[in-house]
């Protein structure tokens, strides 16, 4: 019975009820979606790093890590895979040539780091060819004469690879992508020039745009222009295991984009035998064996368990290889509940407050139920329900709200297009698919049934410190 | 009475809802205050590290060299045209450097790294690039002897945990080892005996000497004395090898550029890249780093030189860098901004409830006698008072954390700090020191303010006297 | 056995500069079905009497006796529990929660005493209609007349089958026709259910209906006429 008179006193000031409901509502709302963006945006990390990064668990020679010579190969690389292999939750091993080395077109030159890869193999256990540009080429389907190269569209831009031309085609995909046709009109004088680099482009076409166009479709704009000449070659050179310099011309087979600007500008991928032959490796040598798991939440007993049974070499998981990530997933949960818990407890103070109000207003009304046999702990309860049912409404409201804003947003995305350049550069995606799992909604709502427990306390007390006869008297 | 001072009467009248709806205006300002200071000086550090141990605020380039920085887009650069610069009354000092990529090879390690070909004297005095010499480093052999040494035992632990550290500082080092003013006196000989790292920095401008950072002689497994090989592409495509001896080591607080870096006297960097003469860049330091006379400073300068060359700043010298704080500043802005939505309806649901407390009393003053706009005013007046209680409240609570997260910054420590690292930035968390951003919360507070007067004015010009008298 | 024994009871207030003997040694004895009225001036310690009654206040001597049971031998939350027992309350005004319905009132105090469902329901259709009310069991007190929110609050002070009923002005705020029903009613159920009730009153329409009245001043009895 004290429950539905809590629940009917709650109404019995709508408006100001109202308010706080709504209050709670916002603060709710926005804690729960800001958060299923921040979730969304780790997980899609963690999905990238593992499928076309890292994979699972990756194991090298000891010294590998701190002395990257070519000559640091797995010592007993059979052994290993067999290892792997027999362990339960492997479900693939692969190997992996890896040389520090330089890539050089006629423009420029950089350092990169060439994995000599089982090409069949790693298309089961990475995601990479996915993300291959359509257009550039495909995932060393083709035999050419000279030997090819996959690398990412950041290198591409570093060496100069990718230009930016307006063409027809390009034109009609502006139309396509609605850009304005005064734009489209200014940009038809740039038509057939080429541009060797990112930035000249946009500064030929910044001449010609107004700032607030530029801004508004630069996306669109550098999409369309983009333009790789198939067959670009690329010059890599390292020192082989003899220590001599080396090298060969390498045909570009095809470009990926990932959200990974680091991994895009270092990660160069070539056929393992043609890395061997030049590098001057023996048959059956790598310099890392990768694992790939049947799922994530195995990696932390797989990888003991391969250590201990690999304890010669370095064993390393995706978490160890990348502790932030690891981390971050880690904290994601207490970051959310210290943002919550500072919301909520800005809204405390707007529940104390109506609450006080709503006992002050009431003061006859409580004598008389302490008159009558009401005692302490009822009344101290009754109190504690109404402010609880306050955050409840509000709260519940609030993630039916988010819930709402979450699923449509999870469909069509949230494009920090302004953001991409600085998101990238780190490896997030600028483009966020909200997402939250129960777990959230659960924190949510026991910190909020904490929120109108922990407000209630003071209003009933001094409800409790009432003297009834003081309470009832009305002459 | 006055106005004012009933208006402060009335406010102690309900001393509690008073006290409640300051304090929550206090917590909003106190808590966004605390988070600004802690962000902007974040930020204000990350760009501070960046532009003193590498950009500079401005620079001097060829025009091509922004958007293609390759040797081929230096520009010359003399004593006449530095002196020309100099003349601007804000630049300080003009340094030349010749920069670009090679192949830095040691026994059998290779790794790319950047070469800055630079002015010893002149780089020290504009970036005081001496004082990131390193001056101790904790390698094993000196753990292994200090642990047999006469130190306290949490110090012991500590070195364990800060193996192969390098310092450029005393102060950081005794921070890290947690070794207290006292101590040091008796502590800090012991450690110089063993960890001191005999440093010196280039002397000449042509030397056949090279500096490099701390993380690429870890990487190359290289220290003081041992030959550096480095083999690029020079000035119009000739090919560029050389030789050079390691003469010392520093640290930079980029971890990104402390693995790559080698500094090398400008003359034999011009030599190896055959390249007389030219420089990629010239930094240019200034008396004054307001961020007005930046500005002001560069669009002078432009005027002072001629095609090909240009003036950069420091915001497009690190673009990517400023789009990233400006993410998170976005962020941490909307964070702020639901606080103070919610706060706000605080403010709204006590106005609300005033308003219907004091009905009575209301129709009463109007009825005998008080005019609705002087009602109106003292209700207002009290709403600005309790408004401004919690802003000043929140404010002052707020400087003891600013002022000594200013000089005692926080530091992360173990995984943390690594994570930080592995992206580029410094783990430390200083705060800037009150500024605009106090101002703006003021600003907010009011906004608040006034919708919620605007609502209480109009019901008191709507109250019906009589309706009122009778609640 | 009495229902209620009052023995020498006083109760001093030390307020601010004066000592106040509200009640300067009362002695009475209360019978089963008793319908008494207490009068007397304001300030004579009627309201104070009442309190003390009814386990509201804690005299500072004497003794007050339900059924044998002393109520200074009770602790706290032991008196609020002997309250909701044995004690049924009618007050002036603010007798019944707004949320509630006139059914909802009568029930809630059965419903804090942990009666089954059907043995509720029962007594409260069985008091409504004692009051006369039966038909206006679902509205809310604000849809109810003074007098009629009255009649609930007797039927709700009944529920619990007190000892005796404490009634503290009840007609003070009603019209006389509302009065006189009020009074009636109370006298009924007074025969019917054989409950002491007990008035503390101004009103002379109430002094003429008692059967026994006790008249106070400065804290002491002075007159206990039988009518």
């Amino acid at each position: 019975m004290i429950t539905a008179i809590s629940w009917k006193n709650v109404w019995r000031n709508k408006t100001r009820s109202l308010i706080v409901i709504t209050a709670v509502t916002i603060g709710v709302f926005a804690g729960v979606f800001s958060m299923a963006a921040i979730n969304s945006s780790v997980i899609q990390r963690i999905d990238s790093a593992v499928n076309e990064e890292l994979s699972h668990i990756q194991v090298n020679n000891k010294d590998f890590r701190s002395s990257a010579d070519v000559q640091n190969i797995i010592t007993d690389y059979p052994d290993v895979v067999s290892v792997l292999e027999s362990t339960q939750g492997v479900t693939d091993v692969t190997g992996r040539i890896i040389i520090r080395g330089i890539a050089s077109t006629a423009a420029k030159s950089t350092g990169v780091e060439i994995s000599g890869i089982d090409v069949n193999q790693e298309r089961k256990m990475f995601k990479l060819y996915e993300r291959i540009i359509p257009g550039t080429g495909n995932y060393f389907e083709e035999n050419t004469k000279f030997n090819s190269v996959l690398i990412g569209e950041k290198l591409a831009k570093e060496l100069n690879i990718i230009r930016y031309i307006i063409t027809d085609e390009s034109l009609e995909y502006l139309e396509d992508e609605r850009v304005s046709s005064a734009v489209i009109s200014k940009l038809e004088t740039l038509k057939g020039q080429r541009f060797t680099s990112d930035k000249k482009f946009v500064k030929a076409y910044e001449k010609l745009l107004d700032p607030s166009e530029a801004e508004k479709y630069w996306w669109q704009i550098k999409e369309a222009a983009w333009s790789y000449r198939e067959g670009s070659k690329l010059i890599l050179t390292f020192l082989d295991m003899d220590n001599n310099q080396t090298g060969a011309a390498f045909r570009v087979c095809g470009i990926f984009r990932t959200n990974n600007d680091m991994f895009e500008e270092f990660a160069v991928f070539v056929p393992e035998d043609e890395l061997r032959l030049l590098a001057g490796m023996e048959e059956g040598a790598y310099h890392r064996a990768i694992a790939r798991l049947e799922n994530d939440d195995l990696t932390q007993s797989v990888t003991r368990e391969v250590k201990n049974k690999l304890a010669d070499y370095e064993v390393m998981s995706w978490k160890e290889i990348q502790p932030d990530l690891a981390m971050i997933t880690d904290f994601i949960g207490q970051i959310y509940a210290v943002f919550m818990v500072i919301i909520l407890a800005a809204l405390a103070f707007g529940i104390v407050n109506t609450m006080l109000m709503a006992v002050l207003e009431r003061t006859r009304e409580l004598g008389m139920l302490m008159a009558i046999g009401m005692n302490r702990r009822k009344i101290f309860f009754m109190i504690m329900l109404e402010s609880i049912f306050l955050s409840i409404v509000g709260g519940f409201s609030g993630m039916a709200v988010s819930e709402i804003v979450i699923a449509i947003t999870g469909k069509t995305g949230i494009n920090l297009v302004k953001y991409s350049e600085g998101m990238e550069a780190i490896g997030y995606s600028a483009h966020l698919y909200p997402t939250i799992d129960i777990q959230f909604f659960i924190t949510t709502t026991i910190l909020i049934v904490l929120t109108g427990v922990l407000s209630s306390i003071y209003p009933a007390r001094k409800a409790l410190k009432l003297n009834p006869i003081e309470a009832i008297r009305t002459e | 009475m006055k106005d004012y001072q009933l208006a402060w009467k009335n406010l102690w009248r309900n001393r509690r809802r008073t006290l409640i709806t300051a304090a929550s205006v206090f917590f909003a300002v106190f808590f966004a205050l605390v988070m600004r200071s802690f962000q902007l000086g974040v930020y204000d550090r990350m760009f501070k590290n960046v532009i003193e141990s590498y950009s500079g605020y401005l620079q001097l380039q060829h025009e091509d060299y922004f958007d293609d920085p390759i040797i081929d887009n230096s520009f010359e650069i003399d004593q006449a045209l530095i002196n020309d610069l100099k003349e601007d009354q804000n630049v300080k000092d003009v340094v030349p450097r010749l920069e670009s990529f090679a192949l830095a090879a040691s026994g059998n390690h290779t790794q790319g790294v950047i070469v800055m070909g630079i002015d010893p004297e002149g780089e020290d005095r504009v970036l005081n690039i001496r004082n990131r010499l390193v001056r101790y480093k904790l390698k094993d052999e000196v753990v292994d002897n200090l642990i047999n040494d006469t130190i306290p035992e949490r110090t012991k632990k500590l070195l364990d945990i800060f193996r192969n550290e390098a310092y450029t500082s005393a102060e950081r080092m005794m921070q890290d080892l947690d070794i207290s003013e006292e101590d040091s006196a008796s502590i800090l000989p012991v450690i110089r005996r063993h960890a001191s790292f005999p440093n010196e920095f280039l002397t000449s401008d042509n030397e056949e000497a090279a500096v490099i950072g701390e993380g690429l002689s870890d990487y190359l497994q290289t220290d003081i004395g041992d030959t550096i090989v480095l083999i690029s592409q020079g000035y119009h495509g000739t090919s560029a090898a050389g030789k050079y001896v390691i003469k010392g080591i520093v640290k930079l607080s980029t971890p990104d550029v402390d693995n790559k870096i080698v500094y090398l006297p400008l003359e034999t960097a011009r030599y190896l890249y055959a390249a007389p003469g030219m420089s990629t860049t010239a930094v240019i330091s200034l008396n004054s780093n307001d961020d007005d006379d930046i500005l002001q400073t560069g669009i002078r300068l432009r005027d002072r030189i001629s095609e090909p060359l240009t003036i950069k700043t420091w915001q497009e010298l690190n673009a990517l860098l400023v789009n990233q704080m400006d993410a998170d500043n976005k962020s941490g802005i909307i964070m702020i901004a639901i606080l103070y939505l919610v706060i706000a309806f605080g403010v709204f649901g006590t106005v609300l409830m005033m308003m219907a407390e004091r009905k009575r009393e209301f129709g009463m003053l109007v009825s005998i006698g008080m005019q609705k706009h002087k009602l109106a005013k003292i209700v207002s007046l009290e709403m600005l008072f309790i408004g401004f209680l919690g802003v000043v409240a929140g404010s002052i609570a707020s400087l003891p954390v600013v002022f000594y997260g200013n000089i005692h910054p926080l530091r992360f420590t173990g995984e943390f700090a690594r994570m930080y690292e592995d992206y580029g930035f410094e783990p430390i968390m200083p705060t800037m020191m009150p500024d605009s951003y106090y101002i703006w919360q003021t600003v907010v507070v009011l906004v608040i303010l006034v919708i919620a007067i605007t609502f209480s004015t109009r019901k008191i010009f709507k109250m019906n006297v009589i309706n009122a008298l009778r609640a | 056995m009495k229902v209620i024994e009052i023995k020498d009871l006083h109760k001093i207030y030390n307020s601010t500069e004066v000592k106040v003997h509200a009640v300067n040694g009362v002695t009475l004895d209360f019978d089963e079905a008793e319908f008494a009225t207490i009068v007397g001036p304001s300030g004579s310690g009627k309201t104070t009497l009442l309190n003390l009654l009814g386990g509201l206040d804690m005299p500072t001597s004497g003794q007050i006796l339900i059924d044998g049971t002393d109520l200074s031998t009770l602790k706290p939350s032991a008196l609020i529990d002997f309250r909701m027992r044995n004690i049924g309350f009618v007050f002036q005004a603010y007798n019944l929660l707004p949320v509630l319905t006139a059914e909802e009132n009568v029930e809630f105090i059965m419903s804090l005493q942990k009666m089954s469902t059907a043995e509720r329901e029962e007594r409260t259709m069985e008091l409504l209609k004692a009051v006369g009310l039966a038909d206006r069991a679902d509205s809310r007190p604000s849809k109810l007349s003074g007098g009629q929110q009255q009649r609930v609050a007797v039927a709700r002070a009944l529920a619990s089958r007190p000892k005796f009923v404490l009634a503290d002005e009840p007609t003070a705020n009603l019209d006389s026709k509302s009065a006189s029903i009020l009074l009636e009613i109370m006298e009924k159920l007074n025969k019917e259910e054989k409950i002491t009730f007990i008035f503390s009153t101004h009103d002379p329409r109430v002094v003429k209906m008692a059967h026994r009245v006790i008249t106070l001043e400065d804290g002491k009895v002075v007159s206990d006429e039988e009518r």
